[in-house]
C-alpha cells in the first residue's frame, strides 16, 4: 500500500511524458530543478488507461519463465529419489499422484459431514463436498438450472426425472439447455476437468474407440427432444449436432432434411456437424463432394456465413478422398474461396492440408514449405479440436515425406514460439513429435551437432524409445564416434533398454569395430571405459536370467565382451575379468549358441601372452579345437609367445598335433 | 526434584494463607526442561540437528517450525493457525506412517501452505507420489487453501542423526 501511494505521488507528468514520448531514456526521480521547471510548461498527455484482466500480471510473470530442460517437469517432486527416469516412470508417477488426489476427493465425498466447515472467505465451492441428489431429495426447477450451469450431467438428469415424477412443469428453455448438455456428452459422465494427467496420458487408448456409432438411440436426449413442443431451431440443432458427434449419421442427416422441409432456420455449426460426417454418409469421392456442395448451397440459401469449422470439416471430408489429384485440387479451391470470405485458418486447417498433400502413395509435395512461410513466427490459440494434431504431423512429414532437416528446425522453432507449446497435444503426440525430430536429426546431422540436441531434450523432455536408440546408435556407428558410446550406454541403462538384444549387439559392435587409438589424447580413457561398459553388460545379462524378460548370451556377444575387456591392456584386473568371462564361455559352451569370432580368441590369447598366463591361453586353444575353429594362428601365437614348460608343450602337441612345430 | 514436588504444595498453601496476592518465587521449571533431551545412560539416543539444539538457539542455530504472521500485531487467526498446525503435523505423521524422520515445517504465504519434511525412502516412489497427491488434496480440502508438499527423501533414518546422547 505504502509503495503504491508513493508511486502515485511521484510527479505523474514526468512519468507519462517519458512514456508518451517513448524516447527510452532512463527515468530518474532526481531531475535537476531547471529541467523540472521547463517540463511543467510542456503539454502533458495522459495516456488512456489499459484495461487489464485479473490474471494479466500473472501471465506477464509466467511469460518470463520458459521450460527448463535441465530439470524434470514441475509436476514431479523435486527430489532425486522421486525424479522419473524412464517413460514408464513418468507415466506412473504422474498418474499415481492424481490417483492420490482422487482418493482424497473420495474421502471428502464419503465423509461429507467432516468437510462442511467454511474457512475461506468467500467460500470456495470446490473445497466443499458436492450436493448429493437421491430419489428422496426435495428438488425444484432452480436446482436443475444450477446443475445444468455447473455441467453436472448425472445429477441434472436425476433431478429432471424427479421433477417429472412429481409433475413439476419444466420450462421449454430449461429443457432446451438440458438437451444441449445431454447431446454434448451423449448422456455419459465426462472425465472431470481437474484430472489433467489422466487426459494427458489417455489419448493413446481412446484413439481406437472413435470408430462407429456411440450415440444412444431412444435415450434421454431424444425424449427431451420429443418433450419440447413446438420444435425450435435450437432443439433441432442440438439433436443433430449430438447425433453427428457420436456418429449416428443417417438419422442426423434425416433430421437435417426434416428441418429443411419444415423451413426451420438452422445455424452454421449444425451444418458443420453434418459436413463432418459426410464421409460416413456417402461412399465415393464424387458423391461426397456433391453432398458437400449441396449442403453449402443450402447454407447459402439460408444466408449462413461459413466459418473456420466449416473449412476444417470440408477439409476433413476431402482428406478421405482416395484420389489424390481430386483431393489436392479441391482443397486448393476451397482455401482460395475461404480466404475471400475472410476466414483465418487455424493449425487444424494446416494439419488437414498436410494429410491431403503428403501421402505415402502420392507424389512428393512441398506444401509444408509454403505453410511454414505463412505461419512461421506466429502465435496460435486453440480454435479447433484438430489443432493439436499439427505439430506431430508436420514433424512426421519432415522426416518421412521430405527428409529435410532445415524444415524440421523451422517446425521446432514454431513450436517454441510464444505459447504454441500448449498445442502439442498430449503425451502420445509429444513423443511422436520428438521421436520423428530426433530420428531425422541423427540421420542428417553430424554426431557432435546431434548430441547437442540430444543433451537438451534427453531425459527431461523426451526419453528415446528403443527404436530411436537404435537409430542413434546407427548414427554413432556411421561416424565412428566411439567416444559417445559410454555416455549412451549409461542412458540406456537408466531408460531400461538393456533387455533388447539388438541394441546390446549394436553397442558391442560399435566398440569392437572402432578400436580406440591410444595415441590420441582424447581417446586414452576409451579402452578402460569400453571395458567397463562390456563388463557392465555381462553382469546385466547374467542378472537378467532370473527375470522374465531375459536376454540370453550368444557366442558372438561374449566374444565381443571378451575383446573389449582384453583391449583395456593397462589394467590387470580387466584381464582377470576377461579370464572369468572366458571360463564362463568354456563352461557354458553347450548352452550358448554360436562361438566367439576367431579374432576375439586371438586377441584373448595375445593378451594372455602379455600377461604371462599360459594356462588360460591353452584353455582358449582347447576351446577352439573342440569347436572346430581356426587353430593354427592361436597355436603359433602361443608357441612364439612363451617358453613353454614340458607339461604345456605336451598339451599343445596333443591339441594341434606334432606336425605343427615343423612348419 | 521429588522432594520439591512434595514440599511445594505445602509451601504454596501456606503462602496463600499468608498472602492472597500469591507471588511465585520459585524458579520456572518449564523454561529449563522443555525442548531439551535427557542424556541416556548408554548414550544411544539419536538426535537430529533440530533436536540437538535447545530452544534458546532458535533464530541462531535453528529456526521456527511454523512460519506465519498470525502472532504479529493485528495478525489474523492466531489460535486457529496454531490448532491447524497441530492438525497438519498429526495428519502427516499418521499418513506417512513411520516415514517422517524430521520435524514438520509449516510455512504460510498469502493463501498457500507449504509443508516441508524429510522422508525415509522405505516405500516405492510410486506409492510416495500417491501419498503426496492424497495429502496435498485432503489438506487443501480441510484448510480450504492450496497446500504444497516440499518433501525431501533420505535413504536411511541414520542420515538425519546429528549426534547420540
Amino acid at each position: 500500500m505504502y509503495l503504491s501511494a508513493q508511486l502515485r505521488l511521484l510527479s505523474r507528468c514526468r512519468l507519462t511524458r517519458h512514456i508518451a514520448s517513448g524516447n527510452g531514456t532512463h527515468y530518474t526521480i532526481a531531475a535537476s530543478p531547471a529541467t523540472a521547471a521547463k517540463e511543467e510548461e510542456e503539454h502533458i498527455e495522459i495516456p488512456k488507461r489499459i484495461q487489464r484482466s485479473s490474471t494479466d500480471l500473472l501471465q506477464a510473470l509466467a511469460s518470463t519463465v520458459g521450460r527448463d530442460s535441465t530439470a524434470p517437469h514441475y509436476k514431479y517432486h523435486d527430489d532425486p529419489y522421486l525424479i522419473p527416469m524412464s517413460n514408464v516412470a513418468k507415466r506412473t508417477y504422474a498418474l499415481s499422484k492424481e490417483a492420490g488426489r482422487k482418493a482424497a476427493n473420495w474421502i471428502k465425498e464419503e465423509h461429507r459431514e467432516l468437510f462442511l466447515h467454511q474457512e475461506a472467505q468467500p467460500a470456495i465451492e470446490k473445497f466443499a463436498p458436492s450436493m448429493v441428489y437421491t430419489e428422496q431429495s426435495d428438488v425444484d426447477v432452480d436446482s436443475l438450472q444450477q446443475l445444468i450451469d455447473q455441467g453436472e450431467l448425472t445429477d441434472a438428469t436425476l433431478v429432471y426425472n424427479l421433477l417429472e415424477q412429481k409433475g413439476v412443469a419444466v420450462s421449454d428453455a430449461l429443457k432446451q439447455s438440458l438437451l444441449e448438455l445431454v447431446c454434448f456428452y451423449n448422456n455419459q459422465e465426462p472425465l472431470p476437468e481437474e484430472y489433467i494427467e489422466e487426459r494427458w496420458f489417455l489419448q493413446n487408448s481412446r484413439r481406437r474407440e472413435r470408430h462407429g456409432k456411440t450415440w444412444k438411440d431412444g435415450d434421454l436426449a431424444e425424449k427431451l427432444y420429443e418433450a419440447i413442443e413446438p420444435k425450435t431451431p435450437q432443439s433441432y440443432a442440438a439433436l443433430i449436432r449430438g447425433m453427428a458427434k457420436y456418429l449416428q449419421c443417417e438419422r442426423a442427416y434425416a433430421l437435417l432434411q426434416e428441418a429443411n422441409e419444415r423451413q426451420i432456420q438452422l445455424d452454421t455449426n449444425t451444418y458443420n456437424a453434418i459436413i463432418q460426417i459426410v464421409s460416413y454418409l456417402k461412399d465415393s469421392a464424387d458423391q461426397r463432394w456433391q453432398l458437400c456442395s449441396e449442403l453449402l448451397q443450402q447454407m447459402a440459401d439460408q444466408q449462413l456465413h461459413p466459418n473456420l469449422n466449416t473449412l476444417n470439416a470440408l477439409l476433413e471430408c476431402i482428406s478421405s478422398f482416395g484420389n489424390f489429384k481430386l483431393a489436392r485440387s479441391s482443397a486448393l479451391k476451397l482455401l482460395a474461396e475461404f480466404k475471400q470470405l475472410g476466414v483465418v485458418p487455424s493449425l487444424g486447417t494446416y494439419y488437414y492440408l498436410l494429410i491431403i498433400f503428403c501421402r505415402e502413395r502420392a507424389p512428393v509435395s512441398h506444401v509444408i514449405v509454403d505453410i511454414l512461410n505463412e505461419i512461421g513466427g506466429k502465435e496460435f490459440k486453440i480454435q479447433h479440436p484438430k489443432d493439436t494434431y499439427f505439430f506431430a504431423t508436420a514433424m512426421d512429414v519432415c522426416r518421412n515425406h521430405l527428409h529435410d532437416k532445415a524444415l524440421a528446425k523451422k517446425v521446432n522453432d514454431l513450436l517454441h514460439t510464444g505459447s504454441n507449446y500448449d498445442l502439442v497435444g498430449d503425451s502420445f503426440k509429444e513423443s511422436i513429435y520428438y521421436r520423428n525430430y530426433l530420428a531425422l536429426l541423427c540421420q542428417t546431422e553430424s554426431i557432435e551437432d546431434f548430441m547437442q540436441t540430444y543433451d537438451l531434450l534427453v531425459p527431461n523432455i523426451y526419453i528415446p524409445e528403443p527404436g530411436i536408440m537404435e537409430e542413434i546408435l546407427r548414427a554413432v556407428e556411421i561416424s565412428g564416434a566411439v567416444d559417445q558410446v559410454p555416455r549412451i550406454w549409461s542412458d540406456m541403462v537408466i531408460f531400461d533398454h538393456t533387455h533388447r538384444e539388438s541394441l546390446l549387439l549394436y553397442v558391442l559392435r560399435i566398440m569392437v569395430d572402432n578400436r580406440p587409438n591410444a595415441e590420441l589424447p582424447a581417446q586414452q580413457q576409451l579402452p578402460e571405459q569400453c571395458a567397463k561398459v562390456a563388463l557392465d553388460m555381462f553382469n546385466k545379462i547374467e542378472e537378467s536370467a532370473k527375470r522374465i524378460r531375459k536376454v540370453s548370451f550368444t557366442g558372438q556377444m561374449l566374444g565381443n565382451i571378451l575383446t573389449l575387456l582384453v583391449r583395456d591392456a593397462g589394467n590387470t584386473s580387466s584381464f582377470e575379468k576377461a579370464s572369468e568371462v572366458f571360463a564362463y564361455i568354456d563352461k557354458q559352451q553347450h548352452r550358448i549358441p554360436g562361438t566367439p569370432a576367431d579374432s576375439a580368441l586371438l586377441e584373448y590369447v595375445e593378451a594372455a601372452v602379455v600377461h604371462k598366463a599360459p594356462t588360460q591361453a591353452l584353455a582358449a586353444l582347447q576351446y577352439a579345437v573342440e569347436n572346430n575353429m581356426e587353430t593354427s594362428a592361436l597355436a603359433k601365437c602361443i608357441h612364439d609367445g612363451y617358453t613353454l614348460s614340458e607339461v604345456h608343450l605336451a598339451k599343445l602337441k596333443s591339441l594341434v598335433g606334432e606336425g605343427f612345430l615343423e612348419k | 526434584m521429588n522432594f520439591l514436588k512434595k514440599v511445594l504444595p505445602i509451601a504454596e498453601t501456606q503462602l496463600n494463607m499468608a498472602n492472597k496476592s500469591a507471588l511465585h518465587t520459585s524458579a520456572v521449571c518449564c523454561r529449563v526442561q522443555s525442548g531439551r533431551y535427557r542424556i541416556t545412560t548408554k548414550r544411544d539416543r539419536p538426535l537430529t540437528y533440530e533436536m540437538a539444539n535447545p530452544p534458546h538457539f532458535i533464530g541462531h542455530r535453528k529456526t521456527w517450525n511454523s512460519w506465519n504472521t498470525s502472532t504479529l500485531k493485528d495478525g489474523l487467526r492466531p489460535s486457529q493457525t496454531a490448532i491447524e498446525d497441530v492438525f497438519i503435523r498429526k495428519f502427516i505423521t499418521g499418513t506417512w506412517h513411520a516415514l517422517v524422520c524430521s520435524e514438520i515445517i509449516i510455512k504460510r504465504q498469502h493463501n498457500t501452505i507449504r509443508i516441508a519434511a524429510i522422508i525415509r525412502q522405505a516405500i516405492s516412489p510410486r506409492k510416495m507420489y500417491f501419498l503426496i497427491g492424497y495429502t496435498e488434496e485432503l489438506l487443501s480440502y480441510w484448510m480450504q487453501c492450496p497446500v504444497t508438499l516440499e518433501f525431501q527423501t533420505v535413504a536411511d533414518k541414520k542420515d538425519v542423526v546429528f549426534k547420540y546422547i
